[in-house]
């Protein structure tokens, strides 16, 4: 194992698009990818766009579609949802489905829309800060044993007396859509994963390395191992008979370039964006076991696992 | 009194653990309408209901579900509303908005929501209100605006269009909520176990009133009622007894108070069972007798939705049997309905027909309107079929769109015409069959069969119409017959180029083709000689092999680059060496910057055109001819043309082979000799007319489909001479009222002409 890998097994999973005409058909997706063997399978969340779905709704009825896959937002619009509702919410679709939520959330970033939704306008600082608050909101609904009401008395988020629980049956992830230090360092000390989009990172791949740092920064700051934290990847690219470029090639060199990625620089989930099903079911069949292979080979060559997974 | 709505019954379920699912599919399986869950987000030991409702959605079929009722304060409207309409299209138009003030404030605060009096909670659910309606109203254009006490819109976004109309009902006991309800909402929610006696009639009248003050018909809201009971042998109160107490307890509620749902809130598997058994329907008698007349069983049109109708539609004088799935100009379906593929359309009411019966029916019924337009609509991509109009009458067969194997030894299949060719295509497949259709999967079986069908399997297989055995079709006088070889076949000969002027087609026999998986080719060409690329586009593409059929498209060059042109092939081979073969030729025509060959299904090319309704806007612009041969003249005409800044589409389809071996007198589609359909689109008539007409001398006819210029004239392109004397002939006999005009109208032959 390499400095950067933080050793968690491998997570394959589609981002799909949550357009609502044809009605179906990011349903109909996730079911592809829950019958491919995915892990994961995850919507964008833009409530003020009529042309998708709002999230979740989605996630709750293509859970309710499904039988294996997990399901998340890629991410959630903090702004436009109430924290401790989501929480419950959360917690519910986790209970019905049998521990197969996890809850990628974001900090909001088209203002213009969510103000014209109704909903607050945020600085870009300010909304970091009430994601902050918001996670503490959704850990402490979530934390039925703990004794008392709810009392987090946010600047953002003020949540007074409010009854715990239910307590989800697994751990629900939160994971964190972000690029800027502020929001790496919130990552490092609160969150279970980093859910960046590739397609963001203007130096590529690369960019991950100084990007981890932060993170790992602010965990270690916040007594935290950085191994709690799993980096996962939102991915895009194409299927061609021979090599032409990174994640455009065949699959075995789709293995090669994920191997990479999680071994250099730790990343263990790849969401793969796509709205096709021959595409979902080759990264299934082929590129998930592939990669899987590749990284158990280096890392039993290179050192033990020692560290649980998020 | 009874307000004239259906009744309808449904279970209230507890939202908890597992067994609120079991409940819900339950209440399905005993046929309750609506299964309805309480929404109270501070309460840990219930689920979200938001969540359990969607779960509940993906784990049933046909039962509605439907908050009892939703915490408003908790829940942000924009949001809300644009949820409602997920859940409904996901749900397929089973999701009902039942909405709620709020009631408990210190457990709302608690959860971090805003405190509100009374009174203002009443003025934020009237704000949510308007806020839902407002983006569910996704015919509006403008993005909502919306500046309230409580909430405020800066220009939301509308939509999406939910499935179905969703109605919005509010749980209300007090007056100034009856009162919101009376104005604003679509039904009332109570719980009987709340009244005091005299109260739900008390309630009745304000929300009359209020209803009435507001220009509504109070009969628009629906009037529910959440009851409990329990089963016992002997009767010891109100639904305390055997099922006839409860049939004795309920009648007067819906008699005279007008309760068009009752809602049984319990959670015990054999009490709902036995009410949907043994109350439901001898309640349901109960009523039928005691009311004057029995209650009406199709959708109510409220006052807002009435006030969209058109002039001179009989809109009350519907058939019964059309009336249900009729679709009018409030109605939600419209915006669904209204326009083609091309073509915006604005008709007065589009009928939907389920069979051949009402087919003939809705034609008795347009025939009753002689001075609207009338259009015949399959799969809506007529270009030159005036399938939807402004005002008029649409028949839409868009439900007649089975695909029946016949008889598999001669590969004879049934088709309705309303299916698509992607599912023609899809259902062949598994038979290792095809049936060449066009270019688009999209496009619907009724036009494109009766027209011809210039497809990608046309010069090895011929023309769609060449495998068309038979027809059954509902003719002018309403009558249904049947034209084949043998049977009306003089009419069979007609309908198969020009089968928009005989009648509506109701069901196609074809024998289809063997055909196995094909190669399928998407080349991108720079085509910066344009003139030498068209010809030498004709010479590979008319002396290659049958199998191999190939069109190409080509648009206005773009400032700074070259022509370029894409060819769309399919060579009937599932052989990669044969299909590489047959496309080399084309592949040294000109420098490619793009290629793109599979090996694939004829289902999986026909299957690249997506499911979305119909949204065209404006009239399609487009002409349509003939042509033997790609000429050098022709060609440098065409680059001219493409240069002009007229034109921004232009295709040319290879026709020949196997269409050209078919006699022209066989089929009224005369044209077998020509080499080549050509196409352009424009968006100025004048200018694309313009420049059309002086091209006339290359071409040879044209092919209807793909004509929109409506001058007589053309008419005579379509039809040689001989064709078309005979087809005013067949007119005068079949539709001697030119009933069916709305696609190359051929006068009917009238006995003192001259033929
Ligand atoms: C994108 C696109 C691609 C196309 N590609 C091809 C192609 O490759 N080859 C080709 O041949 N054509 C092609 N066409 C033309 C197409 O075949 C015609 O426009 C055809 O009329 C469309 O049929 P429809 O049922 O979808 O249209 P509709 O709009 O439903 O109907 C068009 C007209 O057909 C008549 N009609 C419809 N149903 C019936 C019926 N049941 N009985 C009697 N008359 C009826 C009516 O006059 C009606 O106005 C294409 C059109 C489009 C828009």
């Amino acid at each position: 194992m390499t400095d950067t890998d933080y050793g968690h097994d491998l997570l394959f999973g589609t981002f799909v698009t949550p357009v609502n005409q044809p009605a179906t058909q990011a349903v109909d997706l996730a079911v592809v990818s829950d019958r491919a063997g995915l892990d994961l399978v995850t919507f964008q969340d833009h409530p003020y766009q009529p042309r998708f779905h709002d999230t979740w709704t989605l996630m709750s009825y293509a859970a309710s579609r499904t039988s294996q896959i997990h399901v998340s937002g890629n991410v959630l619009n903090l702004p436009l949802r109430q924290p401790a509702v989501l929480a419950r919410s959360a917690a519910s679709l986790d209970v019905l489905s049998g521990g197969r939520l996890e809850l990628g959330i974001g900090a909001g970033g088209f203002w213009d829309a969510i103000a014209a939704m109704g909903g607050r306008r945020l600085s870009p600082g300010q909304a970091v800060e009430a994601l902050e608050e918001a996670i503490t909101v959704i850990r402490e609904v979530w934390a039925a044993d703990r004794p008392g009401p709810v009392r987090v008395d946010g600047k953002y988020y003020r949540v007074h007396g409010a009854k715990r629980g239910p307590k989800p049956p697994h751990d629900i992830g939160i994971w964190v859509g972000a690029y800027k230090p502020r929001m790496l360092r919130l990552i490092g000390r609160v969150a279970d994963g980093w859910l960046p989009s590739l397609a963001y990172l203007p130096g590529g791949p690369a960019d991950l390395a100084e990007l981890n740092r932060h993170i790992d920064g602010a965990a270690a700051g916040a007594g935290r191992d950085p191994a709690q934290v799993r980096r996962l990847l939102n991915v895009g690219g194409q299927f061609a008979p021979t090599g032409r470029a990174f994640l455009d090639g065949p699959a075995e060199q789709w293995a090669e370039d994920l191997a990479g990625l999680t071994l250099e620089y730790g990343i263990s989930g790849f969401v793969l964006a796509t709205d096709d099903p021959y595409t979902i079911e080759l990264f299934a069949a082929e590129v998930a076991p592939a990669t899987r292979e590749l990284v158990a080979a280096e890392r039993g060559a290179t050192a033990p696992v020692g560290v649980r997974p998020a | 009194m009874n307000y004239g709505h259906p009744l309808e019954f449904g279970t209230f379920v507890t939202p908890t653990g597992e067994d609120a699912v079991a409940l819900a599919r339950r209440s399905e399986e005993l046929g309750y309408d609506l299964v309805t869950f309480q929404d109270h987000p501070y309460q840990p030991a219930f689920h979200d209901t938001w969540t359990l409702m969607s779960w509940v959605a993906g784990q049933t079929e046909r039962i509605h579900i439907a908050a009892n009722v939703l915490n408003v304060p908790l829940r942000q409207p924009a949001v809300l509303a644009r949820a409602a309409a997920s859940l409904d299209l996901l749900s397929g138009g089973r999701f009902d908005l039942a909405l709620g003030a709020g009631a408990f404030w210190d457990a709302i605060e608690a959860m971090g929501g805003r405190r509100l009096e009374p009174g203002e909670a009443v003025d934020a659910l009237s704000e949510a209100i308007d806020i839902i309606r407002g983006l569910l109203d996704a015919g509006e254009p403008d993005p909502l605006r919306f500046d309230g006490e409580h909430h405020k819109l800066d220009g939301a976004e509308r939509g999406p269009l939910p499935r179905h109309h969703i109605p919005i009902w509010l749980g209300a006991h007090k007056r100034r909520m009856l009162r919101l309800l009376g104005r604003k909402a679509d039904g009332w929610m109570v719980t009987a176990g709340y009244l005091k006696p005299g109260e739900f009639r008390a309630g009745n009248k304000i929300i009359d009133e209020a209803a009435t003050e507001a220009g509504r018909d109070p009969a628009e809201i629906r009037r529910m009622l959440n009851i409990g009971g329990t089963f016992t042998d002997q009767r010891q109160g109100f639904l305390q007894g055997p099922p006839e107490a409860w049939v004795d307890d309920l009648l007067p509620l819906v008699v005279e108070d007008g309760v068009g749902t009752f809602i049984l809130m319990s959670d015990d598997a054999a009490t709902l069972e036995r009410f949907a058994r043994d109350v439901a329907p001898a309640l349901r008698a109960a009523v039928d007798r005691a009311l004057p007349a029995p209650l009406p069983t199709g959708s109510f049109r409220s006052a807002a939705v009435r006030a969209k109708r058109r002039d001179g539609v009989d809109y009350d004088g519907v058939p019964r049997s059309l009336a249900e799935l009729a679709v009018e100009p409030g109605d939600i379906d419209f915006s669904r309905v209204r326009s083609n593929y091309l073509r915006g359309g604005n008709p007065g009411i589009v009928l939907r027909p389920r069979s051949t019966a009402e087919v003939a029916e809705a034609l008795a019924f347009a025939r009753r309107h002689p001075d609207l337009p009338m259009g015949v609509r399959s799969g809506g991509h007529g270009v030159s079929g005036r399938s939807t109009n402004d005002g008029g009458i649409v028949i839409d067969l868009g439900f007649l769109d089975g695909v029946e194997v016949l008889d598999e030894a001669t590969r004879r299949v049934r088709i309705g015409p309303g299916a698509r060719w992607k599912q023609v295509a899809a259902a062949l497949e598994p038979y290792g069959w095809a049936l060449s259709s066009g270019d688009y999967g999209g496009v619907g079986v009724g036009g494109l069969a009766t027209a011809g069908g210039i497809g990608f399997l046309g010069r090895k297989h011929g023309l769609t119409i060449d495998h068309l055995r038979a027809v059954e079709m509902v003719l002018a006088d309403g009558s249904t017959v049947r034209a084949s070889g043998t049977e009306n076949a003089d009419l069979f000969w007609a309908v198969r180029g020009a089968g928009a002027n005989f009648g509506i087609v109701t069901s196609f026999e074809f024998e289809v083709d063997e055909v196995g998986e094909v190669g399928w080719a998407q080349l991108g060409f720079v085509a910066s000689d344009t003139s030498g690329f068209l010809r030498r586009f004709g010479e590979v593409a008319s002396s290659a092999p049958r199998d191999t059929t190939a069109f190409l498209v080509m648009g206005p060059p773009r400032r700074g680059q070259p022509a370029v042109a894409q060819l769309y092939g399919m060579v009937d081979s599932g052989d990669p060496d044969t299909v590489i073969a047959q496309l080399q030729p084309f592949a040294r025509m000109a420098p490619m910057f793009q290629q793109q060959v599979v090996i694939a299904p004829y289902a999986a090319v026909m299957g690249m055109a997506p499911d979305a309704e119909h949204q065209g806007r404006g009239e399609p612009i487009s002409r349509s001819a003939f042509i033997r041969e790609i000429t050098p003249e022709f060609a440098d005409a065409a680059e001219r043309l493409l240069h002009s800044g007229v034109v921004f589409f232009f295709q040319l389809r290879t026709v020949g082979g196997a269409v050209a071996d078919v006699d022209p007198d066989a089929t009224a589609y005369a044209h077998r000799d020509a080499g080549f359909s050509v196409v352009a689109m424009g968006v100025d008539r004048e200018r694309l007319d313009r420049l059309w007409d002086g091209l006339s001398e290359h071409f040879d006819g044209l092919y209807l489909s793909f004509e929109t210029d409506q001058r007589p004239e053309r008419v005579a392109d379509a039809f040689p001479p001989r064709t078309l004397g005979r087809l005013r002939e067949l007119k005068g006999r079949y539709d001697p009222d030119n009933v069916f005009r709305d696609n190359f109208n051929i006068r009917p032959l009238t006995g003192g002409e001259e033929s």
